[in-house]
């Protein structure tokens, strides 16, 4: 568990050479990022649906094919499966691939390649084929964009063993991220919250701050919003609206959504004895109830309340408007606080 | 801002190359997607070509009257770094707006 700035970070204690923090949207900093972990390791590789000459659907690959070459940035067909098999036996081989599934929906092709094969290559080899592959995969909802397109799996692959999976919520949190996931020798799903894809932030690419764990983005003392991706700057924005009524709310990044940091959570609700989980992946199942299972497990005597879910319905994600009504809204949180503050024990 | 180059697209029916006819913007246009940009002219028929983005006209390829071969580069865009991908839209940055409003009695037992 750490604290990372949430404000401008200040160049200020990191010694007089260390470079300036840079502004950057989600977008440049993953860029920024993913052509660091190609220069620093040669065996690693880019490839997905339009990720070499066009520079990818969202940008994140601009320019790295004409950088580093179509041998290690590469187009691919559109076959999911083909896209994480060839993943497989690139890792077995001893690469580093980095590919991307173009949206979240298209992963469903591959869940076959990621379950049977990518999250327990390791275990069945007794560790003698890990499998170090950083799937990025644009996620959740929030661009208005058709069916398929807005899906949050976070649950379906924290389900599986052998992977971990990691959300940024902001530009900073981003490139550390990726750099750290495209380095690791495990399997990482990289979900990244398309909808902040061009929101701009600081990046001090010298200062990583510590990258294991949950984050506390904001301090507060009467209740701990726990949320990650897009949903933490949601959070931010309605704790900022409790203080007005005089509700302190601390706002808890989550990160790391597999292995979930456990002690975190329980430190902070530990302290603030309210707790409310926000994720825009439908309410059954969903990742929420594991962190209302494990909050309660760790804070049971100490919990005022029983921890609330704001989440996503249980229908197929809408395209279209319906979707401000179906992810979490700035009205829905604030609902969900006013339930656990209005609780009473019988 | 990023660059990018738009190619004259494959037309169809084996057509390789087309005419300029004429330019239905300039260098320097500020253009919206779906734009008429050019009218070109193949063997089978003329046509306009809508604009595949948004974007500032940087440069257009080719003057009234030369050919250009399928593939080859017809016009390129100046693009703002926060333009949506090629699927869906950028998210509006609103001032937060509420409607619920919070009450608690706060007993810190």
């Amino acid at each position: 568990m750490s604290e990372t700035l949430s404000g401008p970070l200040s160049p200020a204690g990191n010694g007089a050479a260390a470079p300036a923090p840079l502004t950057l949207s989600m977008q440049g900093a993953l860029n920024r990022a993913l052509g660091e972990v190609l220069e620093d390791n040669p065996k690693a590789l880019i490839f997905g649906e339009d990720v070499g000459r066009l520079g990818g659907v969202f940008r994140i690959t601009d320019g790295l094919q004409a950088r580093f070459g179509a041998e290690r940035v590469f187009d691919t067909p559109l076959a999911e499966s083909g896209i994480l098999g060839m993943s497989v036996g690139l890792a077995m081989a001893g690469f580093h691939p980095i590919p991307e599934v173009q949206f979240d929906g298209f992963a469903y092709p591959a869940v076959n390649q990621i379950v049977s094969q990518i999250g327990r290559m390791n275990y069945r080899s007794r560790g003698a084929l890990p499998m170090p592959i950083a799937l990025r995969v644009p996620s959740f909802g929030g661009i208005r964009a058709p069916e398929l397109h807005g899906e949050s799996l976070e649950s379906l692959f924290v389900h599986v063993p052998g992977l971990k999976v990691v959300s940024p919520a902001d530009p900073h949190q981003a490139y550390h991220l990726l750099r750290l996931a495209g380095s690791m020798p495990d399997p990482v799903i990289f979900m990244e919250p398309k909808a902040r894809y061009w929101q701009k932030g600081p990046v001090d690419p010298a200062d990583a701050g510590a990258l294991e764990g949950a984050r506390i983005v904001r301090s507060g003392r009467h209740l701990t919003l726990i949320a990650w991706g897009a949903m933490v700057s949601r959070c931010l924005q309605v704790a900022d609206l409790a203080a007005e009524d005089g509700i302190e709310v601390e706002v808890l990044d989550l990160r790391w959504l597999s292995p979930i940091d456990a002690d975190g959570l329980a430190e902070s609700v530990s302290r603030t004895r309210r707790a409310v989980v926000v994720h825009e992946a439908p309410r059954s199942s969903g990742l929420g109830a594991e962190i209302a299972a494990l909050v309660t497990e760790r804070c049971f005597n100490t919990l005022k309340a029983p921890v609330e879910r704001v989440t996503g319905f249980d229908v197929p994600y809408p395209s279209g408007d319906l979707e401000d009504e179906y992810i979490p809204n700035i009205d829905r949180i604030l609902f969900g606080i006013q339930r656990v503050l209005e609780h009473r024990r019988g | 801002m990023a660059e990018l180059s738009f190619p004259l697209p494959d037309l169809g029916e084996g057509l390789i190359e087309a005419t300029i006819l004429e330019w239905l913007v300039a260098e320097g246009d500020q253009v919206e997607r779906n734009q008429p940009l050019v009218e070109v002219e193949t063997t089978k028929s003329a046509v306009e070509l809508p604009s595949p983005q948004a974007g500032t006209v940087v440069k257009v390829h080719g003057d009234a009257g030369s050919m250009i071969a399928v593939g080859d580069p017809l016009i390129v865009f100046e693009v703002p770094d926060d333009t949506a991908g090629i699927v869906g839209t950028v998210p509006a940055e609103k001032p937060p707006a509420r409607r619920v409003r919070l009450s608690a009695v706060l007993d810190d037992d």
